[in-house]
């Protein structure tokens, strides 16, 4: 069931994280490499469940679109002066930044069949 | 506010993570404390990170009593390290062989022995303006991670610990979901005939260079319900998504996009 997650929530912050914390824990013995994937699937799973359950979150984007590609339903854009409207006036500009975004459902789609 | 949201969030799935994958510890016959060193360094790491301020009451007790009394000080002492230099990092790194470590996540007081700064811009052949101001800054080594161009893979500062992660583990590349572009733009030269491989090339190039050259490499992580154009107008649809942008982390769950080609 955990492959019907996504993985390319592993490249974020708290991803990164953990496949570091793991990587440190293959090197020094303490774990097997299977196991360390495990973890990852449960990574997988938590967080995007996480995700839909509680953050409950809007945001408006508003940029210029510099590079987009689709391949293999990923969608990759570049944006530049990007700024992300908030909820409560929060805004988030970034001079360029890179959008990565998978199609939705079809991860979860793709392990029930 | 979509950041303040982020330690809730991170914390609930490292807890929902470290007590779904219990049982595949057991059944692998691993010990439980390496299930909590793992968290531990999880923890650090998200931490060190600063992709959000991570404040200790702001912990809610996690629901199972053994991981919690082991993380608790933890939290703590990780908390007292923002102003002077940590002293527990420090030992950690003793007790952990040196790693390739993620830019990301890498402070100067994580992977470098606390010398003085000069010590520590010299050791770093990276002579971007911002990033040998940040080195040099006094107080906290960690105001900001040295944002170190990292697309995938291990750093490349980490070269001389000798330590290259096992084959079996490379994060990003070894996950095809995962978008490559490097992969698409060394294949593409091979592939001359395919059309448009001119403007693909000098377009990814230009992107690579970027990716490289950029001081923090901002990006989203998310879903798409719908992605339209008219003309050059875009509008998309985004869910659940993980922006990270000038070092902070924010979460969405919807995003309306309008950007103009």
């Amino acid at each position: 069931m955990a492959s019907a997650y996504y993985e390319f929530y592993r490249g974020s912050s708290i991803g990164m994280a953990l496949t570091d914390s793991l990587d440190e824990l293959i090197t020094s013995g303490a774990i097997t490499p299977q196991l360390a994937m495990k973890v990852l699937q449960q990574f997988d799973k938590s967080l995007a469940d996480t995700m839909v359950k509680q953050v409950k979150a809007k945001t408006t984007l508003k940029g210029h679109l510099k590079t987009y590609r689709l391949c293999d339903d990923v969608w990759t854009f570049i944006v530049k002066q990007a700024s992300f409207k908030m909820e409560q006036n929060e805004m988030i500009t970034t001079p360029r930044i890179k959008i990565i975004a998978c199609k939705n459902g079809d991860a979860i789609e793709a392990g029930k069949k | 506010m979509s950041n303040k949201i982020v330690p809730t969030i991170y914390r609930t799935v490292i807890d929902d993570v470290i007590a779904s994958i219990k049982h595949e510890f057991e059944e692998y016959g691993v010990a439980e404390d390496v299930l909590a060193e793992l968290q531990h360094k999880w923890e650090d790491k998200v931490i060190a990170s600063r992709v959000a301020e991570f404040e200790p009451p702001a912990v809610p007790a996690p629901h199972f009593p053994p991981h919690a009394m082991q993380m608790m000080p933890q939290y703590a002492a990780v908390h007292h390290t923002y102003a002077p230099p940590p002293p527990p990092q420090i030992a950690q790194q003793s007790q952990v062989k040196s790693e390739p470590v993620d830019g990301r996540f890498m402070s100067a007081a994580y992977t470098l022995p606390p010398l003085p700064g000069p010590k520590i811009n010299g050791a770093r052949p990276n002579p971007g303006g911002q990033t040998s101001v940040l080195s040099f800054a006094p107080g906290p080594p960690q105001g900001r991670a040295p944002t170190i161009p990292q697309v995938d893979g291990p750093s490349e500062d980490s070269d001389d610990s000798a330590t290259p992660p096992p084959a079996t583990f490379a994060p990003r590349t070894s996950h095809p979901s995962l978008p490559q572009p490097q992969a698409s733009s060394s294949s593409a030269p091979a592939d001359s005939e395919a059309i448009n491989s001119d403007l693909d090339d000098s377009d990814t190039e230009d992107e690579d260079l970027e990716d490289g050259a950029g001081a923090n490499t901002d990006i989203v992580f998310c879903t798409y319900d719908k992605v339209a154009r008219v003309k050059s107008k875009w509008k998309c649809i985004l869910k659940d998504g993980m922006i990270h942008a000038n070092g902070k982390d924010y979460l969405f769950s919807r995003c309306t996009g309008c950007v103009a080609g």
